[in-house]
C-alpha cells in the first residue's frame, strides 16, 4: 500500500512537472501563424490560449490513464473492489461533467468575445453588391481579391479600380478584403496576416486585417478548386511602407491606364451581365 | 467451414430452380451488371441525348446520361443477378410461400464455402462478407494513401501529374469513407447484434444481404473514374466544380449514392431489429453498449443518409439535364451543395465513431475483469454525441462567408461534443480503476484507441474555435485531426476487434507473439505520421496540393517515410491475418477472453440459427464480479424457425 501511495504521488509530481513545463515552453515558443496583422496576433493569441488550456488537461487525461493501467491495479487474484469503483458513482460522474461543461463553456465564451472584439466586420460576406459595408473609425482601405482558376486578382477600387496580379498592402493599415470567385469555390489564404476566406462565385467575402511588419509573403488557394490547386500559390505579396505603396500604386496605374477601358466596372461580384463578352477585351 | 449443427437435416435431394439460381448468384449478378450497364449506357447516351436532343454533351468517352443510367442499371441488374429480385416478382407471380427449407436454404444452411459467394440472408455470413470487403477497400485505399505520400516527398510534382495526383487524392479519400463508414457496423453490428440480443435473425434479413451487396458495386463503379478521367474534387465533391469535371466525376456521384442507400437502410434494419425482436427479458436497460452504439449510429444513418443521396441526385442532375441547383450564373447556390453535404457529412463521421465507442466499451470489461463502469452515463454519453452531431455541420463552412452571427452557435455545438466523448474516457477510466488488466493484444488496441483519439479530440478544439480555425482551416491539420480520430479510432479499434471476435467468428486465432510487433509498429509509425503532419498543417500546409512551399519538406518527408513504416505494418497485420487464418488455421480456444458475453456463450461455429439452446434469464453482459454469464440456456430447441421473419 505504502509503493501505491509512493506511485501515485510520483504520477502527480510528473504531471504538474509536464504540465507546467508545456505550458511555460508554449509561452516562449513561436505561435503561428505570428503577428505579422493585428488578426494574426489575435489568432496566435487564441491558439496559445486554447494550447495553454489543453496541454494541463491532456496530460492529466494520459497520467490518469497510466495511472489507472500502471499503479492503481490490483494484484491477482482478483481482490476486493469498492462498490463504487465497480458499477458507476454518481458523483464521480458529476463532477466529471459538469467540469468539462465549465471547461467547454469558457473556451466557448472566449471564442465568442475573442470573435467580437478582436475580429471585427470579418468574414461579413453578400450575394450583393449594394449592402453597406461595416462602419470603421479609422478608413479601411478596400482590396477585391478575384479568384479564378488558377490564380488571384486583386483590385483596388481607392485608386480607380486598377486590376493588378501581384498583391502589395500597405503597412499599418486596415484592409478590408472582399474575396470573390469567377468560377468555382476558391479560398484566399494571406497566412501571415491570418486571412482565409472562401471565394464563392456571385459571392462577396469580407475579412479585415491590418498588416503590421513589412515583408515578402505566400498567398495561396485552400479550396480544392481542379487541376492546378497545388500551384494556385504565390510567394511574392507584399506589404511596405505607405510610401513605398503609393510609388507602386502610380507604377501599377500607369501601366493598367492602356488597358482600363476593357475592365468590367469595379463591383463585388462579377457574373456574365457584368463581365465583358468574349472577344470584347481584343482591340 | 462446415457447419456443426444438433438439429436434422434440411436440405432435400432435389434442389429447385430458386436454388439452382442462387447458387450462382454473383455470376448472374455480374452478367446482369454488364447487360444493364450496357443498357443503360445505350438508353441513356443513345436514346436521350441523340434522340431527343438533350442530355449532357458526349465527349469521346461519352456522356455523363449514358454513363449515369448505364451505372445506374448495372447496380439494378448486379442486384437482380444476385436474387433479389426473385422473392418479390416470384410472389407476384403467385409463387407459393417460400417452404421452412427454403428459407433455411437461403440463410445458408449446408451452403459451405459457397454461401459467402452469393446472396444469403444469414447475417453472421454477411458480417464476414463485410469484413473481407472492408479490408480489401483498406488495403486499395492504402495503397493510393502510399502513392499520394511518394509524390509529396517533392515540393513539386514528380511521380504523378496534376490530374492523376488529385484523382488519387479522390479515390483514397472516397474508398476510405466507403469503408468506415461500415468497417465496424458491417463486420461486427451484422454478426453479433442478433445474438447479443437473443434473436435467429434481423428483422429485414433481405436487406440486411443487400446492404452488403451494394458495396461491390459501389466500390467497383468508384474505381472505375481511372478509365473516364478521374475526377478532381476530392471526397467533399463541391460544385460548381463538380459540375466542370469530366465524365470521371459519375463514378463519384453513383458510388457515394449506392452508399449512401447502404448506410441509410443498414440503419432503419438495425432500428428495427433492436426494437422489436429482442429476446424475452432482453429489456433495453439490459441490452449491451455495443447494440445501444449500434442503435444510436443506425438513427444516424437513417437520418444523415437521405440528405447525401439527395445531394448527389441533384448533382447528377446538375451534370446532365441542365438542373443548375450549385451554379451561382444558373440561379443556384454552391452554399447547397456544401450544407446538404456537411449536414450528411457531420453525421458521418460519428457513424465512423459510436460503434467504435460501443465496441470499445463492450470489450473494455473482459479485459479488465470488471464490470463497465458508469454504463448509463456511457450511453448517454454515446446518445449525446448521436444529437449534437446534428447541429454542427456548419464548421466546416467558417471561412465559407457564412453569417458571423452564427458562427458563435455553431462554435459551442461543436465545443460541445467534447462532454459527452469525454464520458467515454470516464467510463474507461473507470472500468479500469483499481482493476487487473490483462495486456491482451486486443487491449494494446484498446489502449491506442483511447491515446489516438484524445490527440484526435484536442485536436479538434482548436478547429472548433473560430479565431483559430482562421488559420487551421482545411490545412493539413484538419487532415492530421480526422485521421487521428477515424484512423487512430475507428480503424485501431477495428484491428482490436479483428483480434478479439477472430475465435469466435472463424475458430482460428491470430499469433500473439507477431501481433504485438505489429501493435507496436503501427502505433509509432501511426503517431509518427501524422504527429509530422499536424505540425505541417500548423506551419500553413493546405490539404490536397501536389505543389508546396518548399520549407516544408521536411516534415512531409518526414510524414512519408513514416507513412510507409504505417504501410507495411498495416499490410503486416492483414498478412497475419490471411496466413494465420487462411492458410494456417491455427485453432483457436473457444472462448480466448473468458468474456460473458452471450456471444461467446454460443457454440462455435455459431449455428445456423444462432441458438440451439434459446438463451433465458438474461442479465448484464459485464457481470466479471459475479462471474454470471450473459444469459442462461433453456432447453434444446429445433434450429428451425427464424423464417417467420423472412
Amino acid at each position: 500500500m505504502r509503493n501505491r501511495a509512493t506511485a501515485t504521488r510520483v504520477v502527480l509530481i510528473v504531471w504538474i512537472v509536464a504540465a507546467v513545463g508545456g505550458d511555460v515552453a508554449l509561452a516562449f515558443g513561436p505561435i503561428p501563424p505570428g503577428q505579422a496583422s493585428d488578426l494574426a496576433s489575435s489568432e496566435s493569441l487564441t491558439i496559445l490560449l486554447l494550447a495553454e488550456a489543453a496541454w494541463p488537461v491532456f496530460s492529466a487525461v494520459l497520467a490518469a490513464l497510466f495511472f489507472t493501467l500502471v499503479v492503481n491495479k490490483i494484484a491477482p487474484p482478483t481482490a476486493e473492489v469498492s462498490a463504487s469503483a465497480l458499477r458507476g458513482n454518481t458523483r464521480v460522474q458529476t463532477v466529471w461533467i459538469v467540469t468539462t461543461l465549465v471547461v467547454v463553456l469558457s473556451i466557448a465564451v472566449y471564442g465568442t468575445v475573442a470573435l467580437a472584439i478582436d475580429v471585427p466586420g470579418t468574414g461579413i460576406s453578400t450575394t450583393s453588391a449594394s449592402l453597406p459595408m461595416p462602419t470603421s473609425t479609422d478608413q479601411p482601405l478596400e482590396v477585391q481579391v478575384i479568384a479564378q482558376q488558377w490564380w488571384f486578382t486583386y483590385r483596388y477600387p481607392a485608386y480607380g479600380g486598377i486590376e493588378t496580379a501581384q498583391l502589395v498592402l500597405p503597412v499599418n493599415q486596415k484592409i478590408q478584403f472582399h474575396v470573390t470567385s469567377l468560377d468555382v469555390i476558391h479560398s484566399f489564404n494571406f497566412y501571415a496576416l491570418g486571412v482565409k476566406a472562401d471565394a464563392v462565385p456571385l459571392n462577396d467575402n469580407v475579412i479585415t486585417a491590418t498588416p503590421t511588419q513589412v515583408g515578402t509573403y505566400r498567398v495561396q488557394c485552400t479550396e480544392l478548386c481542379g487541376l492546378w490547386h497545388g500551384n494556385m500559390a504565390d510567394n511574392t505579396a507584399m506589404v511596405v511602407s505607405a510610401s513605398d505603396f503609393s510609388a507602386w500604386i502610380q507604377e501599377q496605374t500607369a501601366l493598367d491606364a492602356p488597358i482600363m477601358k476593357y475592365l468590367p466596372p469595379y463591383s463585388h461580384t462579377y457574373s456574365g451581365s457584368n463581365l465583358p463578352q468574349p472577344g470584347v477585351y481584343a482591340p | 467451414m462446415d457447419v456443426v449443427s444438433t438439429a436434422r437435416p434440411l436440405m432435400s435431394a432435389r434442389p429447385t430452380l430458386a436454388r439452382r439460381l442462387n447458387e450462382w448468384g454473383l455470376l448472374l449478378g455480374l452478367i446482369g451488371a454488364v447487360i444493364g450497364f450496357i443498357a443503360g449506357y445505350a438508353l441513356g447516351s443513345g436514346a436521350i441525348s441523340n434522340f431527343y436532343g438533350g442530355g449532357g454533351e458526349p465527349t469521346s468517352l461519352g456522356s455523363d446520361p449514358g454513363i449515369l443510367l448505364g451505372y445506374a442499371m448495372s447496380a439494378l441488374g448486379f442486384l437482380t443477378g444476385m436474387g433479389f429480385l426473385n422473392y418479390p416478382i416470384g410472389r407476384l407471380l403467385g409463387a407459393k410461400r417460400p417452404t421452412e427449407e427454403d428459407n433455411a436454404y437461403l440463410h445458408g444452411e449446408g451452403g459451405g464455402l459457397g454461401r459467402y459467394f452469393r446472396m444469403t440472408t444469414d447475417h453472421k455470413v454477411i458480417g464476414m462478407q463485410y469484413l473481407v470487403m472492408i479490408l480489401a477497400f483498406l488495403f486499395i485505399g492504402g495503397l493510393g494513401a502510399m502513392f499520394i505520400r511518394t509524390e509529396l516527398l517533392t515540393p513539386v510534382p514528380s511521380v504523378a501529374n496534376a490530374q492523376s495526383y488529385l484523382t488519387l487524392v479522390g479515390l483514397h479519400s472516397t474508398l476510405m469513407i466507403f469503408m468506415a463508414s461500415a468497417a465496424i457496423m458491417g463486420p461486427f453490428a451484422n454478426y453479433f447484434l442478433p445474438i447479443m440480443i437473443g434473436t435467429r435473425n434481423m428483422a429485414f434479413p433481405r436487406l440486411e444481404a443487400m446492404t452488403f451487396w451494394l458495396l461491390p458495386p459501389a466500390g467497383l463503379i468508384l474505381l472505375s473514374t481511372v478509365f473516364l478521367g478521374g475526377f478532381t474534387t476530392g471526397w467533399t465533391g463541391y460544385a460548381p466544380l463538380a459540375d466542370q469535371n469530366v465524365l470521371g466525376m459519375d463514378s463519384y456521384l453513383m458510388g457515394f449514392a449506392l452508399i449512401g442507400l447502404s448506410i441509410g437502410l443498414a440503419g432503419m434494419n438495425m432500428i428495427a431489429t433492436i426494437m422489436t425482436m429482442r429476446a424475452p427479458g432482453m429489456a433495453l436497460s439490459r441490452m449491451p453498449v455495443f447494440v445501444w452504439s449500434v442503435l444510436v449510429t443506425s438513427f444516424l444513418g437513417a437520418l444523415a443518409a437521405p440528405a447525401l443521396i439527395a445531394a448527389v441526385l441533384m448533382e447528377m442532375f446538375s451534370r446532365t439535364y441542365q438542373a443548375t441547383f450549385f451554379i451561382p450564373a444558373g440561379g443556384g447556390s454552391p452554399y447547397l451543395w456544401e450544407n446538404l453535404f456537411w449536414f450528411f457529412g457531420h453525421p458521418e463521421v460519428y457513424i465512423f465513431m459510436v460503434p467504435a465507442f460501443g465496441l470499445v466499451m463492450e470489450m473494455l470489461p473482459a479485459f479488465a475483469r470488471k464490470p463497465l463502469w458508469g454504463r448509463r452515463v456511457g450511453i448517454g454519453g454515446m446518445v449525446g454525441v448521436g444529437v449534437l452531431s446534428f447541429v454542427v455541420w456548419q464548421h466546416h463552412l467558417f471561412v465559407s462567408g457564412i453569417a458571423p452571427s452564427l458562427r458563435p452557435f455553431y462554435m459551442f455545438s461543436t465545443e460541445m461534443i467534447s462532454v459527452p466523448t469525454g464520458i467515454i474516457y470516464l467510463v474507461a477510466l473507470g472500468t479500469l480503476w483499481r482493476a487487473h488488466t490483462r495486456f491482451s493484444t486486443p487491449m494494446l488496441f484498446i489502449f491506442a484507441f483511447f491515446f489516438n483519439f484524445l490527440i484526435g479530440g484536442f485536436t479538434g478544439v482548436f478547429l472548433s474555435d473560430v479565431p483559430s480555425d482562421f488559420t487551421l482551416h482545411a490545412s493539413y491539420f484538419v487532415q492530421a485531426h480526422f485521421h487521428y480520430t477515424i484512423m487512430g479510432g475507428e480503424v485501431f479499434a477495428l484491428m482490436g476487434a479483428i483480434v478479439y471476435y477472430l475465435p469466435k467468428m472463424t475458430g482460428r486465432t491470430m499469433d500473439i507473439r507477431l501481433l504485438r510487433f505489429q501493435f507496436w509498429a503501427v502505433f509509432i509509425t501511426f503517431n509518427g505520421t501524422f504527429i509530422s503532419l499536424i505540425a505541417v498543417g500548423i506551419m500553413g500546409m493546405t490539404r490536397r496540393v501536389i505543389s508546396y512551399a518548399a520549407y516544408l519538406q521536411p516534415l512531409n518527408d518526414s510524414a512519408t517515410i513514416f507513412a510507409y513504416g504505417l504501410g507495411l505494418s498495416m499490410a503486416l497485420f492483414l498478412g497475419i491475418l490471411i496466413w494465420e487464418v487462411v492458410i494456417k488455421q491455427r485453432v483457436a480456444a473457444f472462448n480466448p477472453w473468458e468474456s460473458l458475453g452471450v456471444e461467446w456463450q454460443v457454440p462455435t461455429p455459431v449455428p445456423t440459427f444462432n441458438f440451439d439452446r434459446m438463451p433465458v434469464s438474461w442479465s448484464l453482459p459485464d457481470n466479471y464480479d459475479t462471474g454470471k454469464p450473459a444469459a442462461d440456456f433453456g432447453p434444446t430447441v429445433p434450429a428451425l424457425s427464424g423464417a417467420e421473419h423472412e
